[in-house]
């Protein structure tokens, strides 16, 4: 079973109350009606955000990619297709299995926003694959994706809290998705790019961060609102069940770490970098953090080129950076040809 | 809920990435870490430098083993007495050179050093590199090696990249970094052009290509309409040639394309660049520029229609390629001639449009097309710039027999770099000869480029003798003398220091030229030869207009030059000629503003902790020169000081400046298009000549940025 049939099925899976849920009534959105300004602050932001991987020369790095040593190599295929799995999960079910519990019709739009930039990021994984690897190698690592156990039950943890009744819990899951699992795929482009390898990948992947970096904190926000309309048992039994899950996920994420990270012994650095993202991910949830800081002080050189901001000073010579947006366009008038 | 957590191990000593990304963090007070970043210098050295550097016992045992094994050309050193090599030597040496930042020392060891054919050891310090650039410059004049080693130790003059980089190297590109070819409305000239791409890609920086003379998509060949394919799969054709062909590995080749505005591709071209554009006409890595010329912007004024003219047309009726007619004086004409065929658009949906493609990829470069002629000295016609729109010099067209080869070589463009730290050149014991010997090393590198692979490169060269002395570090110097920039201080100081360097820098090319008894080709034609160049210094005074700018000239010891000695030069310089016939273009500078602790160009900072992200390095962390945490408020960004300060500093420095400088605009991303246009319009009436990239930034959404991070704080 390939991992986008296990995707499919699991959609269809009368074990999880059959197809994914979907809205029961539609209205027109009007979005002259505003019920949560941060509904509009989000969705101008992601669509001013709005990329596609072509813009990004990736050839440009295919002199570094042949630097890199074998196992580094293989080490870069296994980050990317697990990351092309967790991208694939958010944006055919997890955004989707979201729209439902919207509180505001303009959320539900946000969401369906959210899901197709997933879908450009799971096509950008390809995009690298195709332009610095050969078929059998992608084919190669594909199959370790399917077959490693801890990528495996990632998946099935997250897909699981998708398919249940509970919304608080979906969103819980997916914060922790956006926010704290990509991690440890996001650190190894990082951790090359502060080493001159693989820069033009690095864009691209900062690109994808700044999406996640608000997909991330939305949820959380949105999740952040609907728990303060819950009794406070509710609310209790939420925040257990948000640290158990994390707790959990973090368990198999170190394992997941180790498979990948050992060989060229960057595990320990990797792990701070997990406690950091916890902690970064409950912060969106309205939580206190779960790790305290002589754990999470990662790699200076990782957290800075994490930065969201659109703020560095890029060569176009050997780049175009992660820093241009869409642009609102406006008319000039005749005050402004005043000379 | 307790969580078990394995012991946090012992902190080892950091390896010199993280210090350095520590620059990027606050301190536990929340005060920049400026200790990290040297602290992360010195760890670089230690390290992974010092143990990697061949050592040598002997200088003498030294230069044998790189000439031996093919690393320095032997040439060079012959023309020198090996004692005074040593001399040379000994005084390199004896300034204690130290690099300030770890970008610096980290810049010059990935990019410029001499290392072992494996590319594992290094075989040059910083001393080494500067000793052999003015061995090699100097071409065996004892006196100029002294004062280009003085110079550059010193910091104060810094050649360009492909000079810096490979000078004396036995294995090595060319010297200089800047091509500029036309491109003529005939197969020939098509593929020769993707030959010159290859070639001159092959062996220097970058190269730029005017597309105006081209005919448009749908023109007719051989009198069939609707046959030509236009410009893009030539532009096509041109990115795959960069893409091919790299200095030795050094950097990506890379191109730039203008095309004038009234082109009937124009909107085809800048489409190139949308974020949804296809891939079969998406251009990736190719750079834009866009010829305008004044008639546009006073169609836009009267919110009128501009017509676009076919090339092959225009051609047909002037006789003259499209790209040497100026169009404001044709337009009317040429709107009138039933003979050449033509479209339409609105004039301001064509800036708008401009402005939306620069939202989204920072393109197209803008040439102020009249502007630009107007203030040029040289007779002929200007109709393109280069890769960072600095250079702007006139050319004329080739012509091809049948059989490829050339019928008469025309003359294109190249331009050798350099540049002044203006803070040091500042504090030089002799400001005049500092500006000398940076005229002179510049002229030796025109003097040494022989690129025969492109005739008409090397016919341009040979003729003009064309140079282009640049300035760094404004902003450094104005922050460390406490003037903000843009100020009308921070303005004035910019005049008087560009119509100083103006001033020693054609005195340099005029005693050059008597020495040498020769001048430019075309020199007699020049407004220099007629002495019109020189009335605008020689009718009205010069002077500072605030105490604090008369102050700084005084207390560095630096006369400003007056009427009298403006017209003692005129009389020299009309008896006498000038060498070079460009002598002025002030370049972004990136990589040897890093390796000589400079702010970039005249440009404010972009960050006071500077995000620098390039192929080779990766992405490092550079701290504004003489930044402190007590003089930050010196420090305001390009974003904070908004496009029309900047753009009145660069305004002063324009009117003395015989080509263009690299002017980027800076602007937050709540602006819109109509902010974007506004600039453009208020450096067009400023006399801005050229408008370089247009940068964004977004700040991340609140509540998504990293902790204490100094280059997410306003």
């Amino acid at each position: 079973m390939t991992l986008l049939d296990k995707v499919n099925s699991a959609q269809h899976d009368p074990a999880h109350g059959g197809k994914v849920k979907l809205v029961s009534s539609v209205n027109a959105i009007n979005w002259n009606r505003i019920q949560d300004e941060k509904d509009v602050e989000v969705w101008n932001r992601l669509v001013n955000n709005f990329w596609l991987p072509e813009k990004v020369p990736l050839s440009n790095d295919v002199q570094s990619w042949n630097t890199l040593t074998p196992e580094e190599q293989q080490l870069t295929m296994r980050v990317f297709t697990g990351l092309t799995l967790l991208d694939t999960i958010q944006g055919t079910v997890g955004a989707i299995s979201l729209i439902p519990d919207a509180l505001t019709p303009h959320e539900e739009a946000v969401y369906t926003n959210i899901a197709f930039m997933e879908s450009v990021h799971a096509k950008s994984y390809s995009q690298i694959f195709s332009t610095l690897a050969s078929t059998p190698e992608i084919d190669d690592a594909f199959r370790w994706s399917v077959e490693n156990p801890n990528l495996q039950r990632k998946a099935e943890i997250v897909l699981g809290y998708y398919h249940g009744n509970d919304p608080l819990k979906r969103k819980v899951a997916s914060t922790l998705l956006e926010s704290f699992l990509f991690y440890s795929g996001f650190y190894l482009p990082m951790y090359w790019s502060s080493r001159a390898k693989l820069t033009n990948t690095a864009d691209l992947i900062r690109l994808i961060i700044r999406d996640e970096a608000v997909h991330g904190y939305y949820i959380g926000y949105k999740f952040q609102r609907a728990l303060e309309k819950e009794s406070p048992e509710r609310r209790e039994e939420i925040k257990n069940y948000t640290f158990d899950l994390l707790y959990e996920l973090y368990e198999n994420e170190v394992q997941y770490t180790q498979d990948l990270y050992d060989e060229v012994g960057l595990t320990e650095d990797v792990k701070k970098f997990l406690h950091y993202n916890a902690n970064k991910a409950l912060m969106n949830l309205g939580y206190e953090a779960m790790f305290p800081s002589a754990v999470t002080d990662v790699n200076p050189a990782i957290l800075s080129a994490l930065s969201p901001n659109a703020d560095e000073n890029h060569d176009f010579f050997s780049g175009s950076g992660s820093s241009y947006v869409i642009g609102k366009a406006e008319m000039t008038e005749d005050e402004d040809w005043d000379f | 809920m307790a969580v078990t957590l394995t012991e946090a191990p012992a902190k080892p000593v950091m390896d010199y990435h993280s210090l350095n990304a520590m620059l990027n963090l606050y301190g536990p007070n929340g005060e920049i870490q400026f200790d990290k970043d040297k602290e992360a210098a010195k760890q670089y050295f230690l390290q992974h430098v010092n143990q990697n550097t061949v050592f040598f016992h002997t200088l003498r045992e030294r230069l044998d083993y790189l000439v031996e094994n093919e690393y320095y050309e032997q040439a060079v050193l012959d023309q020198y007495s090996f004692e005074f090599i040593t001399r040379l030597n000994d005084l390199a040496y004896s300034k204690k050179f130290r690099f300030q930042t770890f970008l610096g020392a980290f810049k010059f060891y990935t990019s410029y050093t001499l290392k072992t054919f494996d590319g594992k050891r290094y075989l040059e310090r910083y001393e080494d590199r500067v000793v052999m650039a003015a061995l090699s410059l100097a071409g065996g004049d004892e006196t100029l090696a002294v004062d280009l080693v003085e110079e550059m130790i010193g910091g104060r003059f810094q050649p360009a990249t492909p000079t810096f980089l490979n000078t004396g190297k036995k294995q090595r590109g060319e010297l200089v970094s800047c091509f500029l070819l036309r491109i003529e409305d005939n197969m020939e000239s098509i593929g020769r052009s993707i030959n010159s791409a290859l070639q001159l890609s092959k062996r220097g920086g970058g190269v730029a290509f005017a597309l105006t003379n081209i005919r448009e998509a749908g023109a007719p060949i051989k009198q069939i309409e609707n046959q030509s394919s236009g410009i893009i799969p030539v532009m096509k054709l041109l990115e795959d040639s960069f893409s091919y062909a790299n200095q030795l590995g050094a950097r990506q080749g890379a191109g730039a394309v203008y095309l004038q505005a009234h082109h009937p591709d124009i909107m085809r071209f800048l489409d190139t660049k949308r974020e949804n554009a296809d891939e079969k006409i998406r251009i990736k890595t190719l750079s834009l520029g866009v010829v305008v010329p004044d008639i546009t912007f006073e169609l836009a004024k009267k919110d009128e229609d501009m017509y676009l003219f076919s090339p092959y047309d225009v051609e047909r009726v002037y006789g003259v390629p499209f790209a040497d007619i100026s169009v404001t004086e044709k337009y009317h004409e040429m709107v009138d001639d039933p003979r050449i065929k033509k479209s339409k658009m609105k004039a301001r949906d064509f800036f708008q449009t401009i402005a939306e493609i620069q939202f989204e990829s920072g393109y197209p470069y803008i040439m102020f097309e009249d502007t630009v002629n107007r203030e040029n000295p040289i007779a002929g016609r200007i109709n393109m710039s280069n890769l960072c729109s600095e250079i702007l010099q006139v050319n004329t067209p080739t012509t091809y027999n049948d059989d490829l080869s050339y019928d008469e070589i025309g003359k294109d463009i190249s331009c050798n770099l350099g540049s002044m730290n203006i803070a040091l050149a500042m504090d030089s014991p002799d400001f005049g000869k500092t500006i000398e010997t940076a005229i002179r090393g510049l002229s030796a590198v025109s003097d040494m480029s022989h690129i025969g692979s492109v005739p008409s490169i090397e016919k341009g060269n040979d003729a003009s003798h064309a140079i282009g002395l640049g300035q760094m570090n404004l902003h450094g110097y104005l922050a460390r003398e406490r003037v903000y920039y843009g100020s009308e201080e921070g303005i004035d100081f910019t005049n008087i220091y560009f119509y100083t360097v103006l001033f020693h820098a054609l005195r340099a090319s005029n005693r050059i030229a008597m020495e040498r008894k020769q001048t430019f080709a075309g020199f007699r034609d020049s407004k220099y030869a007629d002495g019109t160049f020189f009335e605008k210094y020689t009718d009205r005074v010069w002077a500072p207009a605030t105490t604090r700018v008369a102050e700084l000239f005084s207390n560095a010891g630096i006369a400003i030059p007056t009427q009298a000695d403006w017209a003692a030069l005129k009389a020299s310089v009309q008896e006498h000629g000038i060498y070079n016939q460009n002598l002025q273009a002030v370049p972004p500078t990136g990589s040897i503003s890093y390796i000589n602790n400079s702010t970039s160009s005249i440009h404010p900072v972009a960050s006071k902790i500077e995000i620098r992200k390039e192929g080779k390095i990766g992405r490092v962390y550079y701290p504004a020169p003489y930044l402190t945490n007590d003089n930050l408020d010196y420090y305001q960004d390009a974003y904070e000081i908004g496009p029309e300060k900047i753009i009145d500093t660069y305004a002063a420095a324009t009117q003395h400046v015989d080509q263009g400088l690299s002017l980027t605009l800076f602007f937050k991303d709540t602006v819109t298009t109509r902010d974007i246009n506004k600039a453009q319009i208020y450096a067009w009436r400023k006399g801005i000549k050229t408008i370089y990239y247009i940068r964004l930034r977004q700040l991340a959404l609140e509540g998504t940025e990293v902790d204490g991070c100094v280059s997410c704080m306003l």
